[in-house]
């Protein structure tokens, strides 16, 4: 039983890592005002092209690098259209969401039609030597991704909450014509959260193919950038209270599949549903008491 | 009165946003075929041809408007009123389910009987998936952006368990059920070809919706919450009320787009047939302008490009993706260039 728990435990953390990466991207997105909902496939995009970049050169920095630049550079038309053009953020997203899905299967097809590109996840890196207490030592016993994930999220916590950058973030979403008035570039501030937002978003992607899976196939996202979207509801938009959602949807997904592992009766696409029922409950329990940034998904122009 | 209820600078501004925005999107295009080393000539005439070479694929171009107008109208009644219902594509999946069970129990009724009552039960099916965020929503304040989405994927894997287990058909190879009986089948329009009568059903609610949002109290009472709610409030509109008739509309109209998909096209029901209609209706809705006219060109386009990219797929060996790229590139670039106009008058 205890091993059970271990596994489900040491599993989740590496599930919950490109969630959180994409969450704390999309809590600064959404803090300065603009909603993403192309996150599902920026990810999507970026895990091909990590692997893909990894898989022809050899080096994971690379790979790296292609998820940042990639996710960077879709991030880029939805600034442009949602910030320095100002048209509906919810359409752009959802557009922005089919645009990078398209282009990564669209990029498999061609890719995987001379090799499918495959790599080695990367290793374990045993933590302080902890890898090893009973208990507790799975959660030493990670690759770098999910340390760095958590390690991220609370840095851009304490960006956001304790530096004047992250006063100004909050204030671009909040109250932008006051930000204004004291001299922020609100647009700026804008544009540079939802780049970051689409650089997380990057490291999601790579999160799940160099993190764990070691290939890209269409769908392998399922789900996960918007269940991103999720957690930043739950967390009610802070980066910190983040950590704690991506775990707990990470927890839904180790345990999912260690049902399906384990032949329990229950049908396989029913266990597959459950971090959706879980999302679906999440939404309709944390509503109260959540209140989204005020000038969310309203375009700034200055007066 | 203008229907559109827009200036005349305004149509000509779309005008000029629509050529702009095509010759952008046509020009991204190109260029992705030319890096991956296809011509984009020739993909074009592969698409054309793919769409128009015969009746036949004319029949099937025609056949594909149905899914994505359905699909469009539900997203685009429910966006009037500020309701984003993103979740379209699972109330479809739910409508077709619903729609395959009727009409596998209604096999002894004659059509003119089984038809109706198995476009009532995928009507219903559509609302009765919406129901749950739409409850959220107007009960307990919740945003229905993410519980409508987060419902898509829990139908989608809810119509995946039933097709490999407890109703598949246990003699075919593939996840999906036995043939409903014929007496429920959409009749066939044009004999040797699969065109249904679902097709002009679908051009139809366009119309219908239109004069709905256009030339009725309801529709006006939906418009009007949208534009602004607490004015409609202190107009004596109920926003619990109108939000309810969208409700009933959109996640209906969802629904019976599955019914046609199944008893019209398919005549069974199979684990992931829709490639996303609902998602891609959206994509509609926005190039149409919101409007339902605007949806029903916007329809054609998207099943020109879908019918012919398929083909273009087969015959000249460009992945349809590419396709849903293009799709994705017309609809933002003609959102940023009408925005872009209207914001330098």
């Amino acid at each position: 039983m205890a091993d059970i728990v271990t596994s489900i435990i040491s599993a989740s953390l590496p599930l919950a890592t490109p969630i959180l990466f994409s969450a704390v991207g999309e809590v600064y997105n959404e803090r300065a005002g603009v909603m993403n909902l192309g996150i599902e496939g920026i990810m999507a995009v970026t895990a091909l092209a990590s692997v893909w970049v990894t898989f022809s050169t050899g080096s994971y920095a690379l790979g790296f690098l292609a998820a940042i630049v990639v996710g960077i550079a879709v991030a880029l038309v939805h600034s442009f259209a949602c910030v320095t053009i100002g048209i509906n953020q919810l359409i752009a997203g959802l557009m922005i969401f089919s645009l990078a899905e398209g282009i990564a299967d669209f990029g498999y097809r061609t890719v995987s039609a001379v090799v499918p590109p495959t790599v080695e996840p990367l290793q374990a890196l045993n933590l302080f030597g902890l890898g090893e207490v009973p208990l507790i030592g799975p959660l030493f016993d990670q690759n770098a991704l999910v340390y760095l994930a958590f390690a991220l999220a609370l840095v851009m916590g304490f960006v956001l909450y304790r530096t004047t950058w992250g006063l100004g973030v909050r204030g671009a979403g909040e109250a932008p014509q006051a930000c204004d008035a004291a001299g922020i570039n609100v647009n700026l501030v804008r544009h540079l959260c939802v780049l970051i937002g689409g650089l997380m978003a990057g490291l999601g992607g790579a999160a799940m193919t160099l993190g764990y899976l070691g290939i890209y196939q269409g769908g392998i996202v399922a789900g996960r950038g918007w269940i991103a979207i999720v957690v930043v509801i739950f967390a009610r938009w802070s980066p910190y209270r983040a950590i704690l959602g991506s775990w707990m949807f990470g927890l839904g997904f180790s345990v999912a599949s260690n049902l399906i592992g384990s032949g329990v009766g229950i049908p396989y696409y029913v266990l597959l549903a459950l971090p959706y029922v879980l999302a679906l409950f999440v939404i309709l329990v944390v509503h109260r008491g959540t209140k989204p940034p005020s000038a969310l998904t309203v375009p700034f122009r200055r007066r | 009165m203008h229907s559109t209820g827009l200036p005349t600078s305004l149509r000509l501004e779309k005008v000029e946003s629509y050529a702009i925005g095509a010759l952008v999107s046509l020009g991204i295009f190109s260029g992705i075929l030319l890096a991956m080393g296809f011509s984009p000539l020739l993909s074009f005439e592969a698409i054309l041809y793919g769409a128009f070479g015969s009746v036949f694929s004319a029949t099937e171009t025609f056949i594909r408007v149905s899914p994505l107008l359905l699909g469009a109208l539900a997203f685009l009644v429910a966006f009037k009123s500020r309701f984003f219902n993103i979740g379209v594509e699972g109330q479809l999946y739910i409508g077709a389910l619903t729609a395959y069970l009727a009409a596998s129990q209604l096999g002894g009724l004659p059509g003119l009987l089984a038809v109706p009552l198995v476009a009532f039960a995928a009507f219903a099916g559509g609302v009765a998936w919406l129901a749950i965020p739409l409850l959220m929503r107007i009960k307990l304040e919740v945003n229905e952006v993410f519980s409508t989405l987060v419902m898509n994927f829990v139908a989608v894997l809810v119509i995946s368990w039933l097709t490999t287990g407890p109703i598949k058909d246990p003699i075919a190879v593939n996840p999906q059920t036995a043939r409903i009986p014929e007496s429920t089948w959409l009749p066939v329009l044009i004999p040797g070809t699969r065109f249904h009568l679902g097709v002009f059903a679908a051009i139809l609610s366009s119309f219908l919706i239109s004069g709905i949002l256009y030339r009725t109290v309801l529709g006006y009472e939906i418009r009007a919450v949208g534009l602004n709610p607490r004015a409609a409030k202190h107009g004596g509109v109920s926003v619990a009320r109108s939000l309810a008739s969208v409700g009933l509309l959109s996640g209906g109209l969802a629904g019976l787009a599955g019914m046609i998909e199944i008893t019209g096209t398919s005549h069974l029901l199979a684990q992931g047939f829709s490639p996303g209609f609902g998602y891609q209706g959206i994509g509609v809705a926005a190039l149409g302008g919101f409007h339902p006219i605007g949806a029903l060109s916007a329809s054609i386009l998207f099943a020109i490009l879908s019918i012919g990219g398929e083909a273009m797929q087969r015959g000249a060996g460009v992945p349809i993706e590419v396709i849903y790229i293009l799709q994705a590139t017309v609809v933002l670039s003609v959102l940023i260039v009408q925005r872009w106009i209207s914001l330098r008058r």
